[in-house]
Order: structure tokens, then sequence, then C-alpha cells
């Protein structure tokens, strides 16, 4: 496999506070290549997907991630033709493609169960989309097969039967296929889930490396936040229906828009409370049962009185073993140890705090009582409950 | 690592449309991207992104298109026409006659026909008027009348319960134990379905017969003759041999479906084998069960040609006392009769699609349960008690199944002197000298043939048409499936008359007098009788193609017709070949709309050869019965065998 400088995110303990957050897709000033506005799917009884506004950008890594039955595979499939939708338009380049079948809209799309055609060797199954578009570039369909195997790693397979091959070496030829018509879109449909976690983690790599090559505009749909994080220029965090939060994967991460963002993706410690006071610098007490925090202000206005959410993730509570020690940061407080996994790089611990599970991750062995802390830059404010 | 700079996977994308024409060249940002091999891994820019097809070859291919994306919408609407102009019209023919007399409507023959003690027995004086209470206490007692209505129910019933009573025994060893030739067995119980239901009746008179195979046997121990002949119980036998396969088809699939980890949890719980069976298998079985039964009592009510052979007209169903009254040129009481008589089948089957539809299990068994071996493992009772059942069960099978086959090939070949070929002789004879009525062999051979080889043509495509319509998901969906499967549901005689006395004899249209040829309506009648079979084969497996097969073809260009034809088409092959071979086997061996249509002219195939022959000699009977046998033997074989080399899959 060809190895390739990855864009993956920091996720190593160390805090990243010397780069600050980038808040900007690498494709910021490009052209709209897909754009959706006020897409609704609904079916009898339900809403899949519920007034859904998104705006892709050519050569963008855009993804939909969430739960199950969060729409965001239907999201998919509205944009790639194969439903369509009950409100709302959908634009390829600001055009409008309601009502263009699938065939017609220039999209690749690859899905979970590779959806290879199993009467078709690994040459025809990449080749068949050459029957309804010249290949790009000039070149002879065999010579597009033979340039799209190379691409996935996978020369010299083009006589095999598909059901001869591993899942990873089906996912790639799935993706040659989809490929191989030269689409403007790419559409990635769960595309990892069936294989293991070793190989999904190549993979992803791969993916991301075959994207940026080509430039391609990119759509990918998954349930795994990681993964999400891991690959993409773009994240949208989807939940019934509509997107929490559209941002890069930093943003995400640090700055989640909505408590649903802040503890679907990631580990999160999420607190609630209600403000006490607003001091001078800008910073806010918050009252949560007998302590007090103090708390970075967000982005919105907050008075006393308010109901507030923030959240600090596990990385940046700090801990102390010895509940008599010496305190290395502010809003201390005293928890419990309730267990411990040990995933070999780290320890998640799981503490009590206040009848609340607070989430820590540390190096070192803890037992008993403990003492944990923050900075308050290190807290986010993702809700206010406003009293007035 | 990445490609080199400049290669032509990079290029530009040309798909028909234009919409990607007024795209910006996305390499003025391509450094921001940070391609890994610096700036020069952009798109080429010499590349084109569209717009280099000529207009006129760009107009072609968008009619072609449009053409392709109408194709399946296209084809529907002519397989509903040809439905129409072959079925329905020339049946709603034949009903209209039930209920306009002398140019007006009227209920009046449904009216004199339910009142009928002819017809509906004792019943027919409730539809008279008569209080219930006084038929009900006629009806139990001794001298019941139950007209012909209660007898077809009457005898479709004890009919059903033999079938389930020999099916369900065969599902049994079929899925629980493990035997040389289980598989071929089990492919077997496919034939009876297909074997001209004329051919069986012939193999039952050489076996029951006051000469058959039985008597003879019995004569050899000293034992009288027994007459089978012309009673109830031929019949109830030879339904038997046609629906206890198919109560053992079904029962032995569900059977094979049970998962055996329910079991075993039932077990771990607690549960005795017998209460593991009662609770965890037999729930899944008896709606197998119930669908053979539903099935059986559909055709067994709707029989004709083996009543016809077995019973006479001293038996008579519904069935052939419509053909009788459709002899005696009585159109309007052979049609009302013909209309209750579907209203009661399509009553049962509404009725068993009702239950299917709130208790199939669809259980795919992970895990089948382990089958046992047939040879005892050890000599314990438990182990000897139920092969001894299975031995017991094997012979009255041979009786029932084997027998009629057996019998029917050794009374072609001997006569009173011992083995003889002198029935085959007699057909060939009688090739050269028959006069001008009588049936002659070849020519009954030769229509058989290009009756089949039209009906292919016709109804392989319409089946397959219909399949792709009913495994669709759109509104209607229902409609057309009902549409498309009516043809199930109204008897042969019904389809024959209307195409007879319609397009046949002509029909006035726009000044113009259109007729169909004797031939031509035959193919028809057989065509629309057999393509719900090419859509039972298909439809299933349309079905199981996985969405995202089609999905992934039409993403790549492919219209929704040719992803039809390039990938679903293909890997259902399987179906559509058995679809075949179902179309073959049944247009020879049908009989109610071929006897009609054919009656009168040289357009006779060989079931009806063999119908004018059984009455007066039945050795000549069994050679066209065994002529029958080997011409629809091979053409079985060798459409399968075409379908398995070309499609090997």
């Amino acid at each position: 496999m060809r190895a390739l400088a990855s864009e993956e995110p920091d996720r190593s303990l160390e805090p990243l506070e010397s780069r600050p957050p980038s808040t900007e897709s690498p494709t910021e000033d490009r052209p709209i290549a897909v754009d959706l506005e006020g897409v609704t799917k609904r079916y009898a009884g339900t809403t899949a997907v519920d007034g859904v506004s998104l705006s892709v950008r050519e050569g963008e890594f855009f993804t939909l991630v969430g739960p199950s039955g969060c729409g965001k595979t239907t999201t998919l499939r509205l944009i790639a033709g194969f439903e369509s939708a009950t409100d709302g338009a959908v634009r390829f380049h600001g055009e409008d493609v309601t009502g263009v079948p699938p065939e017609a809209r220039d999209v690749g799309v690859v899905f979970q169960n590779y959806a290879l055609f199993p009467h078709m060797s690994v040459g025809e199954n990449v080749a068949y989309g050459l029957n309804f578009a010249e290949p790009p570039g000039g070149v002879s369909d065999d010579e597009r097969v033979r340039e799209l195997l190379e691409l996935v790693d996978l020369e010299g397979m083009a006589e095999r039967e598909p059901d001869r091959l591993s899942g990873g070496q089906q996912q790639r030829v799935a993706i040659a296929r989809a490929l191989a018509p030269g689409p403007d879109v790419l559409l990635l449909d769960e595309p990892m889930s069936a294989l293991d976690a070793q190989l999904r983690e190549r993979l992803r790599i791969q993916v991301k490396a075959i994207q940026k090559e080509l430039d391609i505009t990119t759509i990918y749909v998954t349930h795994d936040q990681e993964e999400a994080l891991a690959i993409s220029d773009r994240v949208a965090v989807m939940r019934d229906g509509t997107p929490e939060q559209v941002a890069p994967p930093r943003e995400i991460y640090r700055r989640p828009g909505t408590r649903f963002v802040a503890e679907f993706v990631g580990d999160n410690n999420v607190f609630d409370g209600t403000v006490r006071s607003l001091g001078a610098d800008g910073a806010v007490s918050v009252d949560i049962g007998p302590e007090t925090f103090a708390v970075a202000p967000g982005e919105d206005d907050v008075a006393v009185d308010d109901g507030l959410a923030f959240c600090v993730r596990p990385e940046n509570l700090v801990v102390e073993a010895d509940s008599t020690g010496d305190p290395r940061t502010e809003n201390v407080t005293q928890a419990t140890v309730r267990s411990a996994e040990f995933l070999g790089e780290t320890t998640r611990v799981h503490l009590e705090w206040q009848g609340q599970e607070l989430l820590v991750r540390t190096r070192d062995l803890l037992s008993g009582e403990v003492l944990v802390g923050f900075d308050p830059e290190d807290a986010h404010v993702v809700s206010v409950d406003r009293t007035v | 690592m990445v490609e080199p700079a400049h290669s032509p996977v990079l290029g530009g994308r040309i798909r028909g449309g234009g919409h990607v024409s007024d795209r910006t060249d996305p390499r003025a940002n391509g450094g921001a991207t940070a391609p890994v091999d610096g700036p020069g891994s952009g798109p080429d820019p010499g590349n084109p992104r569209t717009g280099d097809e000529p207009t006129g070859r760009r107009r072609a291919r968008g009619i072609r298109n449009r053409l392709e994306r109408r194709a399946i919408a296209l084809f529907g609407l002519g397989t509903i026409l040809l439905l129409v102009v072959l079925f329905y019209y020339p049946v709603a023919t034949v009903f209209v006659e039930a209920v306009v007399v002398e140019g007006a409507v009227t209920l009046a023959v449904f009216l004199e026909l339910l009142r009928d003690p002819f017809y509906f027995g004792d019943l027919a004086r409730l539809f008279a008027g008569e209080s219930p209470l006084a038929v009900a206490s006629d009806l139990l007692s001794a001298d019941r009348r139950i007209g012909i209505v209660g007898f077809t129910a009457y005898q479709a019933f004890l009919s059903t319960l033999l079938s389930v009573a020999l099916g369900v025994p065969a599902a049994y060893v079929l899925a629980r134990y493990e035997f040389r030739g289980r598989q071929t067995l089990r492919s077997l119980t496919v034939l009876p379905f297909v074997l001209p239901s004329i051919m069986v009746a012939v193999g039952f008179v050489a076996t029951f017969g006051q000469n058959g195979t039985l008597n003879r046997l019995l004569g050899l121990v000293g034992l009288g003759p027994i007459e089978l002949m012309f009673t109830l119980e031929a019949i109830l036998i030879a339904h038997a041999f046609y629906n206890a396969p198919l109560v053992a088809r079904v029962t032995t699939a569900a059977w094979e479906s049970v998962d055996a980890s329910a079991i075993e949890t039932a077990r771990s719980l607690g549960a005795s084998p017998f209460r593991a069976f009662r609770d965890v298998v037999a729930p899944q079985l008896y709606p197998a069960v119930l669908m053979g039964a539903a099935l059986t009592f559909v055709f067994t009510f709707g029989t004709f040609p083996i009543v016809l052979a077995l019973g006479g007209f001293e038996l008579a169903t519904v069935e052939v006392f419509v053909y009788r009254l459709i002899q005696d040129l009585n159109y309007a009481e052979a049609a009302a009769l013909a209309i209750v008589e579907l209203v009661i089948t399509l009553g049962i089957l509404y009725g068993y699609l009702r239950y299917e539809a709130n208790h199939v299990v669809r259980s795919r068994g992970v895990r089948p349960l382990p089958r046992r071996p047939l040879s005892p493992p050890s000599l314990s009772v438990r182990e000897l008690a139920p092969r001894a059942g299975i031995a017991v069960y094997a012979a009255i099978a041979l009786v029932v199944f084997v027998s009629p086959i057996v019998s029917m090939l050794y009374a072609s070949v001997s006569g009173p002197n011992g083995l003889t070929l002198d029935h085959y002789r007699f057909l060939i004879d009688r090739q050269q000298t028959a006069a001008a009525f009588q049936v002659r062999p070849w020519p009954a051979i030769r229509n058989s043939l290009l009756f089949a080889a039209g009906a292919l043509a016709l109804a392989l495509p319409m089946g397959v048409v219909v399949s792709v319509l009913t495994t669709r998901r759109y509104r209607g969906r229902k409609l057309v499936d009902a549409v498309a499967m009516a043809p199930l549901a109204v008897s042969g005689i019904i389809v024959g008359i209307g195409l007879l006395r319609g397009p046949v004899f002509g029909i006035e249209l726009a000044g113009w007098q259109i007729t169909m040829g004797g031939a031509a309506a035959i193919v028809a009648a057989h065509a629309v009788s057999c393509y719900p079979f090419v859509v039972r084969t298909v439809a299933p497996g349309l079905e199981s193609v996985d969405r995202s097969l089609v999905e992934s073809a039409r993403a790549l260009g492919a219209s929704r017709a040719r992803a039809l034809y390039d990938v679903e088409l293909p890997l259902v092959w399987p179906g559509v070949v058995a679809g075949a071979a179902f179309v073959v086997a049944i247009s020879m061996g049908e009989f109610s709309s071929t006897v009609i249509l054919a009656t009168g002219t040289d357009q006779y195939t060989m079931p009806v050869a063999i119908e004018r022959f059984i009455g007066r000699r039945l050795g000549p009977a069994t050679a066209m019965g065994v002529v029958l046998l080997v011409v629809t033997s091979i053409s079985f074989v060798i459409i399968d065998r075409l379908g398995g080399e070309s499609f090997g899959i």
C-alpha cells in the first residue's frame, strides 16, 4: 500500500494550544459543488430528513456523521437521486437536479456492502460505467480500468472474481468502479463499516489520499465519529434528520455547538450549572451544587442566574492522585474513582462526582479519593438557558 | 505513493449532461489542498471537461436514453395490453353472458342457479328463501343432498386432507433425515406439478382400472378384483398425487428454515424434545402446511381433466359441468357457474392471503437442524420406531406416486399375450389410416411442440416484465399484482371459451372484422395460463437482488432498464430458466382451454389426443401418454441444459 502523509487530527494527550483551532475548510474559496436547501424526506409516519441545508464545495471531503436513524444515509441517497425529496431542492453547481435520475447525475457511489456485480470479473465491474461515458483523459476503456486498479493497489486483479477477494479488496474495487467514469461527486455510504478496525484505518488513509489526488468532491457517510474527524475537511453532525453542527473536525471537537455534539463526538464531560457572577475579565462563575467553577466566556451573552452547560474533554481534566496534594490548576474539586479501563496508551478512569460520572484520561494509577480540576480556557460552553 | 504528476487518472470528467461546463478549474486552488507531490499533481489542465461530443450524437443518445428510461413502463404497458386482449376481454365476454340476457342486464341466471338443488343441494332452498333452521336440520340428516357445488367442495376437502396426510410425513423425512438421493427426491417433488394431468389420469386408469396393475397383482394372490375407477377414492388419490408433493415442498422449506439454536435455546431452558417441537418448530410449520392446504383446496376445487377421466359425469365437479354446459351451448348457465366457482376460489385464496400476511414467520435459518441418518445408528426402540413409520410411509408413497407412472409405461408395452409394441404400432398405423374426424399422433406431437414454443416466446417476456413490475415499490403496485395474477384464478375452460367466442369467431372493431387463428388462440391461452409461473420463479430472485447493486449500476450511468438487463437478469437467470421449463411443461400438458379451442379442428395436442383414446383404447392412450412424458421430459432437460451452460451461475 502506498503510504501518504495524512492530515489526521492530533489525538494525543498534549494540549494543542500552540495551534489555534482551524475553523476553515481548505476548500473555503472554491465554488459550491453540491448544495441542499431545506431538503426534507418524509415516509409514511416518519420524517427521515428534516429541512437539511448544506453546501459542499468542490474538492471538499465532507462527512455526514450521526447515530443510526439520524437521516445521514437518506441525505446521501437524496443527493445520489435514489430517493426524491418530499420538499426542498438539491443542486449540483447551482442547477436543480430534482427529477434527474441517478444515471444522469454524474455521481459515483460506494456502498457499505461493496455491491460488486457478482457475475462480472473485477475488470468488468470497474469497466461497467464506461458503457455510458467516455473514459476521461482520452484513454481506452482497458487503459482506464488498468489505471484505476493501479490507483487502488489492485494491479493485475482484473480477471479475478469479486467473491474471491477480501473485504478490503472488494471495497477498493468498488471505489475504482465508482471513479472510473470520472464522476463529478463521489458519494460513500459507510464504506468501511463491514471491515475490521485495522483495515478500516488503512483504507481510510488510502481513500483520503485518492480523494486529494483526484481533487474530487466527496460526501462521506459514517456513524463512526473518530473516522469522521480523521478523514474530513468538514463534518456535519446529524441528529433526528437535521445537522446540529457543520464545521471542520477540529472545531467540532473543541467547540461543539450543542450538547448533543459535545457528547456524540469523542468522550466528554458535560457540567450543568447556574451562572453566579460575571468577572471583570469576562470569566463566568458557575455554581454546580455546593461548588463554584470559573469558565471562559462563550460566544453567547450570559447573565446571572442563567442556566449554563459547559464541557471539558477528559484529556483536559487534570487529576491529582493524592487528595491532600497540591492542585496544579484551577477549579479543583474532589471525586471518587469508580473504575478504570486500561487502553494501552492511556487509562480512561471513571470518577464519581456529585452523582455524576466524570471521565479522565491519565497515565497514573488512581484509586480512592482524587482531586480533579481544569483550566477555565478548556471549558467550552455548549448551551445557555436564559432566565429572562 | 500518489500517482506521478500528469496521471491520466486525473483527467477531466465527461458524462452526457452539460451542467459541469461552467466549473472553474480546481487547480486554481490546488495549492491550498496541499497535494503531497506538490502543485504538479492537480488535474491536467489540457483536458476538456465537457462538450466534445458532437451535437447529433448527443441528441441521438438523448432520445435513446429517454426511450430506455421509459422502457420498463413501455414493456409493462405492452404486457397489460396483451393481457387485456388475450385474457380480460375474452373472459369478460363470457362473464357478460351470465348477466346479460337478450340485451338486458339481469341476475335471473344466477338466482336460478343458486336455487337449483342440482347445483347447491339442500343449500339451494336457503337461497330460495326457506328457513335456515329447516335447511340446517336437513343438511345434518343422512339423506342430505349437497349438489354439484357441494360435492366439489367435499371432494376438494377430502383431497386436501389426504394431500396433507401424505405430504407432511414426506417433509419430515426430507427435512430431518440424510440419505442418498435426498436432494434428488426433494427436487422431484416439483415434478407432479408439471406432469400433464391427462397423462396422470391415464396412469391411474392403468393402475386402478379393471385390468390395471393393482387388480392383476391382487389376482396373483387370489384376491378378487376391486373397482376403483369412477369412484371418489380414485379421484382423491389422483389429487393427492398432484398436491401432496406441493404440501411436502412448502413444509420442507419451512422446516429447513427453523434455526437449530432456537430449539437448543428451548431445550436449555428446560423444554423436553416434544415440548421444544411444539413450541418452536410447529409454529413455524403451521403456516406452510396451511399454505399447502389452501393451494391444494383451490386446485382440487377447480379440477377438470382428472375428474373427467377418472370420475366421468357421474362424479362431475363444477368445472366438468361447466365444460358440459358449454358442449350443450348453454353459455349463460356455464358462465354463471364459472363465476360461482371463481368467487369461491378467490374467497379462499383471499382468506389465506389475509392469514399469511399476519402469520408467516420469515426466519432465515442461520443454522438448520442437523439431519439424522436414515439407517438407525442403534437398535433401540427410540431409533427404530420412527424409521419403521417411514418404511410404512414409503410403501404407501410408492403406490400413490410411482405406480401410476410405472403402470402407464408397463401398460403401453403389454397386451393380452405379454409384452408387445402393438400400441405404438397402432399410433403409427393411425397416422396413415385415420379418417378426417379421428386424431392422428404426429399432428398432436407437432402441435404440442409448436404451441409450447409459441407460449414460451410470449409467456417468458410477459412473466419477466410482470416480475419487475410487481417487485418494485410504487403506488398501485397491489393493483398491478392482482391484475397480473388473476389468470391463475380463472379456469382454463373459461379462457378457452372466451377466446373461441371472441377473437376466434371474430371481433367487430371500427368496421373491421378481426379474427384470430385457432392455433394463435391456443398459444395465447397457454401463454396466459403459464406466465404466472414465470413470475413465481423470477420474482423471488428479483426481490432478493441487493438494491445497492442496481443503484450502483444506475450511479454509473445505466438506465433502470439497462440495470435490469445488465445486473438483475443475469443474477436471476436460473429462475428465468426454471420459469421457461415450467412454461414448456405446462403448455404441453394443458388440457382445459386446448380441448375447447381444438374441438372440431386439427389443432389438437397430445393431451387432447390422449383424452380421445382413453375411453375406447387404453393401450394407445398409454402409448400416447408415454410419448407425451418423453417429449415433455426432453424439453424440460433441454431448457435446463441450455440455461445451465450458457449462464453457468
